[in-house]
């Protein structure tokens, strides 16, 4: 009997350890300052809505394709890293600086990259989720613009297995601020493009379209603002936004889609439309809030 | 209780963790969701990859979701053990759970396909299986203007 005890309790040793995983020390320190009160809401319903947040890269593409040039001076400063002090400030900005190094990637400014990269490793290192990121293989990618592909690959992996990881162990909270982040830096490198270009519909449009994920987003938000300060503080800031938003006005009508065999695959046509109404006037209030917001978060 | 039987419940619970964490990594769901990344349609960049595990058919359903924006392409891809799909079914769904298209067309079981967007908004991609023999796979889903 007393074998079997041991060997269980060996057992449950070596199923407790992961390589993968930060040391118990280091993990709950960094747990220290965000653990809290679970919501009201089930996991998986956070989990649900929280993939559903596109990624900021679609924007990087969508403006590099446009035609749009490489513009560092939109983006957060790189060696303002040491500014953020909470896990909260962190997780936020970390997800700011993840769409700009999305953003220079994109633009192949391998340079700019590295300073994101490093800035990003610190603030994952202090996080507790730096194990995530293979930093010297993606260091190797960035310098050599060939290596796009899997450089885009590699930092979408990390970013979308952080999220993961933290969902897992009832931190989403800091997953929520990571995307939010991102979200945000997209929106603001956007808005501030489509100021430059005011004719350019495609960015407009997509501009009013942010309206759907910001509401996922307030969404998110309200359900760790009860049982959280910060979170409750994050909400707040973006409450002005979600009011500019409201003013937007999403059509959608549908039609049959329809398809064709192209290379084993199936190609298929949307041919149902969507129209985003928005007004002069309402793009610069959502753009000013935005900027209004994003420097409340980066200074 | 005495020390035994504390013994003997930390024993037995011990058991089933690792079972359950043993049997959780079988199908290798993920690997197979990583892998396919490669098979990435060209000129697709990687958004998210996405585990396919049926459970050895307890599961028939696996549903995720995705805000697609318009005037994008997206690339479902699902990958298997094998060449073919395995019987697994990919059925995107619009914001009101309208089936805008499937994998399974013209009496074939396509490795995958292209969404040309034309109206943003959450779209739901469902895997569901149809005479699968391992009900296991992984699934990526790419983008490109």
């Amino acid at each position: 009997m007393k074998k079997l005890s041991l060997f269980s309790l060996m057992l449950l040793a070596l199923w407790s350890c992961d390589s993968n995983k930060p040391s118990a020390d280091i993990y709950q320190a960094a747990l220290d300052s965000t653990r809290l009160a679970q919501p009201q809401i089930s996991n998986e319903v956070v989990h649900d809505i929280l993939q559903q947040i596109p990624s900021p890269l679609e924007i990087s593409v969508l403006l590099k394709e446009t035609g749009t040039r490489y513009n560092q001076s939109m983006l957060n400063n790189p060696k303002g890293v040491s500014k953020y002090n909470t896990s909260y400030q962190k997780a936020i900005n970390l997800g700011i600086y993840g769409t700009d190094l999305g953003y220079t990637n994109i633009y192949e400014q391998n340079q700019d990259a590295i300073f994101y990269l490093n800035s990003i490793k610190q603030l994952a290192d202090e996080l507790s989720i730096g194990q995530f990121f293979d930093f010297g293989t993606i260091k190797r990618l960035a310098t050599n613009s060939s290596n796009l592909d899997s450089l885009l690959y590699l930092t979408t992996k990390n970013f979308n297995n952080i999220n993961g990881y933290l969902q897992e162990q009832n931190r989403s909270n800091l997953s929520i601020l990571i995307l939010t982040g991102g979200w945000l830096e997209a929106l603001h490198i956007t808005a501030q493009v489509a100021q430059t270009n005011p004719d350019n519909q495609i960015l407009i449009e997509r501009i009013g379209e942010q309206k759907m994920i910001l509401d996922n987003i307030m969404l998110l938000l309200s359900f760790y603002s009860e049982s959280n300060a910060n979170m409750a503080q994050y909400m707040q800031m973006f409450q002005p936004l979600a009011e500019a938003y409201e003013k937007v006005q999403i059509i959608n009508t549908y039609a049959e889609p329809t398809f064709e065999e192209v290379n084993g695959m199936l190609v298929v046509k949307d041919n149902s439309t969507s129209e985003v109404k928005i007004t002069a006037e309402n793009l610069k209030e959502i753009s000013a809030t935005t900027q209004a917001i994003r420097n409340k978060i980066i200074n | 209780m005495d020390m035994k039987r504390i013994f003997a419940t930390f024993g037995f619970l011990a058991f089933i963790l690792l079972a359950a964490n043993t049997a959780s990594a079988q199908c290798g769901a993920s690997d197979l969701a990583d892998n396919c990344i490669t098979q990435m349609s060209d000129g697709f960049n990687f958004v998210k990859s996405f585990p396919i595990d049926g459970e050895k058919g307890a599961k028939n359903k696996i549903e995720y979701s995705y805000v697609f924006a318009k005037g994008t392409e997206y690339a479902i891809n699902i990958c298997t053990g094998g060449e073919a799909p395995d019987g697994i079914i990919v059925s995107l769904y619009d914001s009101n759970r309208r089936q805008v298209t499937t994998n399974q067309a013209n009496g074939k079981l396509f490795k995958g396909v292209v969404y040309n967007c034309n109206s943003t908004g959450i779209y739901y991609i469902t895997f569901t299986f149809k005479d699968s023999n391992a009900h296991c796979g992984g699934s990526v889903l790419g983008f490109r203007r």
